[in-house]
């Protein structure tokens, strides 16, 4: 499980628990919108409600050892209540309708948020329903309208890369008077799409190569005809600062002759200098070369730059744009070296 | 006020209303509560309430754990225990107020919500009328109100709503209340907590002193309810009877202290006449053992749980003090004759007088006995003697006599020639004794009035009365009312001396004097159905309840059993309808599911979810390949389609399609 994090200290019956949770959870089977009816949700009492039962008997015992019987219809009629609350409170998530909104792709370490509707065709409202991913306690609280719908969103955080299931996703109410926990767990078949974490101070770009097939050799040839803008780099003369731009976005830019024609962008696995030992290994050093390379890529497209990915085995011909960006950002989030 | 209340923060409004629910039942019981405690209560209370508007952080532990040390130190103090329902009551309603200036988590609101439905509780021990049932069924809603608010976490709905769903909640579960009360069987107490008996409700006294009864008659509170079958008797003859006193000692009258030996004392003797008049009597609880039952009664009343026993001067005595309402069958005749026919020695008690007292009165009787027309005169005739006396006198009865000094009897024959029952008789017994006639006080209730609403003799504490017992040779002792002479209307008639109205009532009584006579009777009735139906139901009632259901001999395993059977048969009901639920469908999905399986029977192939238009289709296919006439079905398959789609459906159209349904031509075969 994504969330579950290992216990630091082992306790077998904690262990135990999260391995009936697991075996739980996994044998329900994933759907993107579910109907909840009497197989799925489920109902205990909570503390408040034994702690309720425990009033209910001391009261009746008042109402014996002094004969009130005014002691004993407020007893039962309290318990009266109690059972009626527990049948509202089933109530309260039977019938519900719970639909995923596909999430949007993510940055590892970024809160991913799942948003989620809530329909009834009941014609009262639902009080109270709280959903959150299992096994956490931020819990999002709403209210479903009579013969309408609410939404909520929940947030996960994914710590890896890669193509994740959403996590499973649990809807609790303990309305309306607090001594049942009426609950249901709901696996979404819906995936997210995880980017590698931008680096947060990346070097800068690597510099171009020479176009497949072009004169390799031929270094910058001082036309005076400006093409486009690249990153300011050390030595740039200060008359090719671009003032006007690097005004707007705080960012030192050089005018860039000519550049774009007979050199290429690309972002390399191999240029990243930290693919000597990334190698075929993969490990912690190529999760944090393909860091830099997602901080590239969104450098590079910021500065509406052309560039190319290339990976192992893998290579996306220069281009720029959104498409482009995001096509290169899923080969990140999943490459396998 | 009801502005600020809409501005204000949710936490703060929600806070307010608790309290407000906490304080409504508090309140009947403040009388009842030690001062301190109700003042601690309240000053909680409204400091809760000023942090919450002002929205300020509550005091720290060290102010909790302070307070709550000195609240039980008080409570020890006040009861020298913490056990028992008086120590307990004062204790609950100050940990409630106290909890209140603690509500941070979700548990703390949980606690106070639990020790306010045993403050509701506590309320009974007090008072279990139907004016606190209904008070405390009102402050029960509250407490569900507000922890059924506490359940709507999203912005700030309103009270009302939750008040709604707290009110259905209560009103369905008033049949689960309902057979529950009826069946659970009601079993003795479980254990008895020392000196814990309910405290004294007023009554008659054991005593009687000048001024004790005045209290009493200004008390309109119900002493018992009476349904005669048959005709009542007369009012003339109701007399309930209470205790006999004897003893005189100049201020008090007390039951009877012999100084004679036990074999002397007089024994009741009493042989009953005429006509038996048999009644039922619905007795509130008076803390005495003394069980009203009209003079005279021969046989023993069956009373549930008490044992009964006459004493020699004919009152009817429980083993125990009656400290719950009871409710007994009991046989009387009016027409009585009861004590010894010839002269006894133990009569002697009966003319003991104090000495130093009422010297006037002495001398009084002293010149009757010596008056020439009364020379040689029966009993009879100087009871007469004194009755005419007291009618041509000058006498008056009143309810405010004013504190009477040492020679009561002197002031009322001669000074103030005025007073209520008691004055009047302990003066009459007064004289006769000093005549030499046996003679004795005899408390009690007499007279009362028919409810009209549902025909019960309610009988008030303002109908205690004190008459008099003259013995007389060859005929044992005979009832003298006094009172009657010197008030005619006081006693055999309906109408009574009324205690000074309040303002309210005085213009109520003067639009329409009917109108207040008829709504106390609706209340009576009402209170007196609240008695019989849920204060004094029973175990004995509970088992009659059985024995109408067909049980041969039921016990309360019986009881245990048919509470068993109704929970498994809910259970079942439930489960039915769970069943039913699942199977629950949309009336149009089956209506088009049935249609569907009449053309599969029919023997066209098609899948399970096609829809009206698909069918039509095949449908249409199969008529133009020469096979039956298919187009009524076909369109009703689209006028089904219509209704489905249609911007607004009424549930009328498919009511039509569903007969047009069982009228369709279904075809037997389709080739």
């Amino acid at each position: 499980m994504l969330t579950a994090l290992p216990h630091p200290v082992w306790h077998p019956l904690q262990h135990f628990r999260a391995r009936m949770n697991q075996w739980f959870v996994n044998r329900i089977a994933p759907r993107d919108t579910v109907t909840l009816t009497q197989r799925n949700v489920y109902i205990l009492p909570t503390a408040p409600g034994f702690m309720l039962g425990a009033t209910l008997l001391v009261l009746l015992v008042a109402s014996i050892n002094y004969q009130l019987n005014l002691g004993y219809v407020l007893t039962f009629l309290l318990t009266g209540s109690a059972v009626v609350g527990m049948q509202v409170c089933h109530g309260t998530l039977r019938g519900i309708t719970m639909h995923l909104i596909a999430p949007d792709a993510h940055f590892a370490g970024a809160n991913v948020t799942i948003g989620v509707n809530l329909l009834s065709d009941r014609r009262s409202v639902r009080y109270g329903i709280g959903l959150a991913v299992l096994g956490t306690q931020h819990w999002s609280w709403t209210d479903v309208p009579a013969q309408g719908s609410a939404k909520v969103q929940v947030a996960f955080q994914p710590q890896r890369r890669g193509l994740h299931r959403v996590p499973a996703l649990t809807a609790e109410t303990r309305f309306p008077l607090g001594t049942f926990r009426v609950w249901t767990v709901w696996r979404p078949a819906a995936q997210v799409l995880v980017y590698p974490a931008p680096e947060q101070h990346p070097p800068p770009l690597p510099p171009g190569e020479p176009r497949a097939g072009g004169q390799a050799t031929v270094q910058r040839q001082s036309t005076g005809e400006f093409d486009g803008i690249r990153p300011y780099r050390r030595g740039d003369p200060l008359k090719l600062v671009v003032w006007k731009k690097t005004a707007k976005t705080d960012e030192l830019v050089s005018r860039d002759a000519q550049q774009v024609q007979r050199f290429e962008l690309w972002l390399d696995l191999a240029h990243t200098g930290l693919s000597a030992t990334a190698g075929t290994s993969g490990g912690p050093a190529l999760e944090q070369a393909l860091s830099r390379l997602c901080a590239w890529v969104l450098l590079a497209d910021k500065q509406g730059l052309h560039y190319g990915l290339r990976l192992a085995g893998q290579e996306i011909a220069p281009d720029s744009g959104e498409a482009h960006k995001k096509n290169c950002l899923q080969a990140l989030a999943l490459a396998h070296v | 006020m009801f502005n600020a209340l809409k501005t204000l923060p949710r936490e703060a409004r929600d806070t307010l209303f608790l309290l407000a629910v906490i304080a409504w039942i508090i309140a009947p019981q403040v009388n009842n509560l030690p001062l301190w405690c109700s003042a601690m209560a309240a000053c909680i209370l409204l400091w809760r309430a000023y942090l919450a508007v002002r929205s300020f952080a509550l005091p720290s532990r060290w102010w909790l754990t302070g307070l709550l040390v000195l609240a039980t130190g008080a409570t020890y103090f006040t009861h020298r225990t913490l056990a028992g329902h008086e120590a307990g009551t004062t204790y609950i309603v100050v940990l409630l107020s106290l909890k209140t200036l603690e509500m941070r988590t979700q548990r703390d609101a949980f606690v106070i919500f639990f020790l306010g439905f045993f403050t509701l509780l506590s309320n009974f021990f007090v008072s279990q009328s139907l004016p606190i049932a209904l008070a405390m069924l009102l402050g029960l809603l509250g407490l569900l109100t507000a922890l059924v608010n506490s359940h709507m976490p999203v912005g700030r709905p309103p009270l009302l709503q939750a008040a709604k769903t707290a009110g259905w909640m209560a009103l369905l579960g008033a049949p689960i209340m309902a057979v529950l009360f009826v069946l659970f069987p009601r079993i003795a107490p479980l254990w008895g907590v020392p000196g814990d008996t309910p405290g004294a409700r007023s009554g008659l006294s054991a005593s009687m002193q000048v001024g004790t009864i005045a209290s009493l008659a200004l008390d309109e509170s119900v002493a018992l309810r009476v349904r005669f079958n048959g005709a009542p008797p007369p009012s003339s003859d109701i007399y309930f009877r209470g205790p006999v006193l004897t003893t005189f000692d100049g201020r008090e009258w007390r039951p009877l202290r012999s100084a004679g030996l036990p074999s002397q004392q007089l024994s009741a003797e009493l042989e009953v006449q005429g006509p038996t008049v048999s009644y039922q009597v619905t007795l509130e609880p008076n803390n005495r053992p003394w069980i009203m039952v009209l003079d005279a009664t021969a046989s023993r009343p069956e009373l549930s749980g008490y044992r009964a026993t006459m004493t020699p001067d004919l009152q009817w005595i429980a083993d125990h003090p009656i400290t719950e309402l009871v409710r007994y069958s009991a046989k009387s005749n009016t027409a009585f004759r009861h004590g010894p026919q010839g002269m006894a020695a133990g009569l002697q008690d009966y003319l003991n007088l104090p000495a130093n007292y009422n010297p006037r009165t002495l001398q009084l009787a002293r010149e009757l006995r010596r008056d020439p027309r009364y020379a040689g005169a029966t009993t009879e005739t100087l009871v007469e003697a004194v009755m005419q006396r007291l009618r041509t006198g000058g006498y008056t009865y009143t309810l405010e006599p004013g504190v009477y000094g040492t020679h009561t009897a002197d002031e009322f024959w001669f000074d103030r020639k005025t007073g209520f029952c008691e004055h009047i008789a302990s003066s009459f017994v007064l004289l006769m004794r000093a005549m030499n006639i046996p003679a004795r006080v005899v408390t009690g209730y007499q007279g009362g009035q028919m409810n009209t609403v549902d025909g019960f003799w309610t009988v008030r504490q303002s109908d205690a009365h004190a008459w008099a017992e003259v013995w007389m040779a060859g005929t044992g002792w005979v009832r003298v009312d006094p009172t009657s002479a010197v008030a005619p209307s006081r006693i055999g008639s309906l109408v009574r001396l009324e205690a000074p109205r309040n303002v309210i009532a005085q213009a109520l009584a003067r639009v329409n004097p009917q109108f207040t006579v008829q709504l106390r009777a609706l209340w009576e009735a009402a209170n007196n159905s609240w008695n019989q139906w849920v204060l004094n139901y029973s175990q004995s009632k509970q088992l009659d309840l059985l024995r109408n259901l067909g049980f041969e001999s039921p016990s309360w395993e019986d009881l245990t059993y048919l509470l068993i059977a109704l929970v498994v048969a809910a259970s079942l009901v439930g489960a039915a309808w769970t069943l039913w639920e699942r199977h629950r469908q949309d009336p149009w999905l089956r209506l088009l599911h049935g249609a569907t399986a009449r053309l599969r029977r029919a023997g066209l192939a098609l899948p399970d979810s096609a829809p009206p238009r698909q069918i039509a289709t095949l449908l249409q296919d199969r008529t133009d390949n020469d096979g039956p006439d298919l187009s009524a079905i076909g369109h009703w398959l689209l006028r089904m389609e219509a209704w489905r789609y249609a911007p607004h459906s009424h549930a009328q159209q498919l009511a039509t399609l569903q007969r047009e349904f069982r009228s369709l031509p279904w075809p037997q075969r389709i080739p």
